[in-house]
C-alpha cells in the first residue's frame, strides 16, 4: 500500500536532525583544527584548506546537513509559535520562503567551493 | 472538551531551572544561526574569492561591531552544540538524572562563554 504522508514523517525528520547533528559535531572539531594549525592565515593558506578534493566534498556535506537541520529546526519553532486556526497557510509560506533560500544557499555553496582550484 | 487549567505565562516572573534555560538558549541560539547562515556564506565567498576579499572579511571581524558579531555567532555555535550533545545524551538516557542533567546544563552554559571569550580575547 502507498503511503501518503502523515505519521511517519515527523520521526523521519527527528531522526534527520540528529543525524545531521553528528556529522556537523565530528566536522567542526576537525576543520576547526586544520584552520587553527596554521601558523598565519593568510588568503593563500585559507584557499589551500579547500584545496583538495576530500575537504571539499566534507565540507559539501557539512552544508547539507547545516541547511537541512536549519530548515527542520525552524518549522519546529513555526509550529510551536506560528500556532493558530488561520495559521496553517502564513506557516506554509514561511517553509517555502527558507526552502527557497536555503535551497539556493546549496546551490552557492557548491559554486563557492568548487571555485576553489 | 479542554480542562481549565491555571496558567501563568508571565515572562518575566517565570524562573526557569538552569536546565529550562539552557534549553532556551538551544533554541535562540538555533534561530540566530539559521538566519545567519546566508550572510557567513556570503562572507566565505568574499574571503576565498580574491585576497582583496579575504582582507575586508579579517578587516570586517577586526572592527568593533565584528568583533562583537563573531563573538555573538562563536557563542550562539558553542552554546547550540553543547547543549545539543547534552539533548542527545538524553535521547540514549545518558545524564537524566536531576543532579547530572543540572551538571551539565550548567557545563554548556559556562564552556561555550568561555571558549568564546578566549578565542575572540586572544585573535
Amino acid at each position: 500500500m502507498r503511503r501518503v504522508g502523515g505519521a511517519h514523517r515527523g520521526l523521519d525528520m527527528w531522526l534527520f536532525q540528529r543525524a545531521s547533528a553528528v556529522y556537523m559535531a565530528l566536522f567542526i572539531p576537525v576543520f576547526a583544527v586544520c584552520a587553527l594549525a596554521v601558523d598565519t592565515m593568510d588568503h593563500e593558506t585559507w584557499r589551500g584548506l579547500f584545496a583538495p578534493v576530500w575537504m571539499k566534498v566534507a565540507s559539501l556535506l557539512f552544508v547539507v546537513s547545516l541547511l537541512s537541520h536549519a530548515w527542520i529546526g525552524l518549522r519546529e519553532i513555526f509550529i510551536d509559535y506560528v500556532h493558530c486556526a488561520r495559521c496553517v497557510w502564513p506557516r506554509l509560506v514561511l517553509y517555502f520562503i527558507f526552502a527557497v533560500l536555503y535551497l539556493g544557499c546549496l546551490v552557492w555553496a557548491i559554486d563557492i567551493l568548487w571555485s576553489v582550484q | 472538551m479542554t480542562p481549565q487549567r491555571p496558567f501563568f505565562l508571565d515572562l518575566r516572573q517565570i524562573r526557569l531551572p538552569i536546565g529550562g534555560f539552557v534549553s532556551i538558549l538551544h533554541r535562540a541560539t538555533g534561530a540566530g544561526l539559521a538566519l545567519a547562515v546566508p550572510f557567513l556564506l556570503y562572507a566565505l565567498a568574499l574571503s576565498l574569492e580574491s585576497p582583496e576579499g579575504f582582507a575586508a572579511v579579517a578587516g570586517f571581524f577586526g572592527g568593533w561591531l565584528g568583533w562583537l558579531i563573531g563573538l555573538g555567532l562563536t557563542w550562539a555555535l558553542l552554546h547550540h552544540l553543547f547543549a545539543g550533545l547534552r539533548h542527545l545524551g538524553f535521547d540514549v538516557g545518558w545524564g537524566e538524572e536531576k543532579t547530572r542533567a543540572r551538571q551539565t546544563a550548567w557545563l554548556s552554559l559556562v564552556a561555550a562563554l568561555v571558549l568564546a571569550i578566549l578565542f575572540w580575547g586572544l585573535s
